[in-house]
């Protein structure tokens, strides 16, 4: 049983054909289940979940990939890429910009993961013109943290 | 944004996994938005309201020419 239903992968299968015009990576930084339990550590709960509902969502496309690190084997990548908790993940495509998402995308989060997917896809977005064009006067660094919930 | 700008970076993070930085900014409510570390708002905004507030944290900031 997976996290997307028959009828929502056909809807969203038709949606990424129609949709994505680039290829896109999703990049996903985990941590493998630990035999071992360490004081004072939460197991992450979440990390196992993330990859499952990744992976279906990457098969819906062949413009999707998806690519997967161990965070303590990926330490240097993970930094580089301002990811320092788990599960995580972010987009390699048109963007100019990067989208990271923290946790596992369900809820109102899934609709903007698949939004994100096409814009990504595209490099291209349906923001106003005023604001494309003050996007495009930026000099310095601008981070937008979102935070939300399932519902 | 993040799509547009190569300045941009975008973090979509579920408050309730990670209730370290879901306190350290204050989150008690949803979509909570923090701009720069330094311009907050919840609700979902407008487009213009939203670049509005992008706009404030920028020019607080005083590093953009605009």
């Amino acid at each position: 049983m997976g996290f997307i239903s028959d009828a929502d992968k056909e809807t969203l299968r038709d949606h990424f054909a129609d949709s994505l015009t680039g290829d896109v990576e999703i990049v996903m930084f985990t941590e493998r289940d630990s035999p071992i339990i360490i004081p004072g550590k939460q197991p992450c709960e979440t990390c196992t979940p993330t990859q499952e509902l990744l992976e279906e969502v990457a098969a819906l496309s062949d413009k999707l990939k998806l690519t997967v690190h161990e965070i303590s084997a990926a330490k240097e990548q993970a930094f580089a890429l301002g990811i320092n908790r788990v599960p995580a993940f972010l987009f390699e495509g048109a963007a100019r910009g990067r989208v990271r998402f923290f946790g596992i995308p369900s809820g109102y989060e899934f609709s903007a993961l698949i939004a994100d997917l096409v814009d990504v896809s595209s490099g291209a977005t349906d923001l106003s013109e005023e604001t494309r064009e003050y996007l495009s006067t930026l000099t310095e660094d601008v981070n937008i943290k979102v935070f939300t919930t399932p519902n | 944004m993040a799509v547009e700008s190569e300045h941009v970076t975008a973090d979509v993070i579920e408050a309730m996994e990670f209730p370290e930085l879901s306190r350290r900014y204050g989150v008690r409510g949803v979509p909570k938005i923090v701009i720069n570390e330094t311009i907050e708002f919840v609700g979902a905004l407008p487009e213009s309201q939203y670049l509005a507030h992008v706009r404030e944290a920028v020019e607080a900031n005083g590093k953009n020419t605009m």
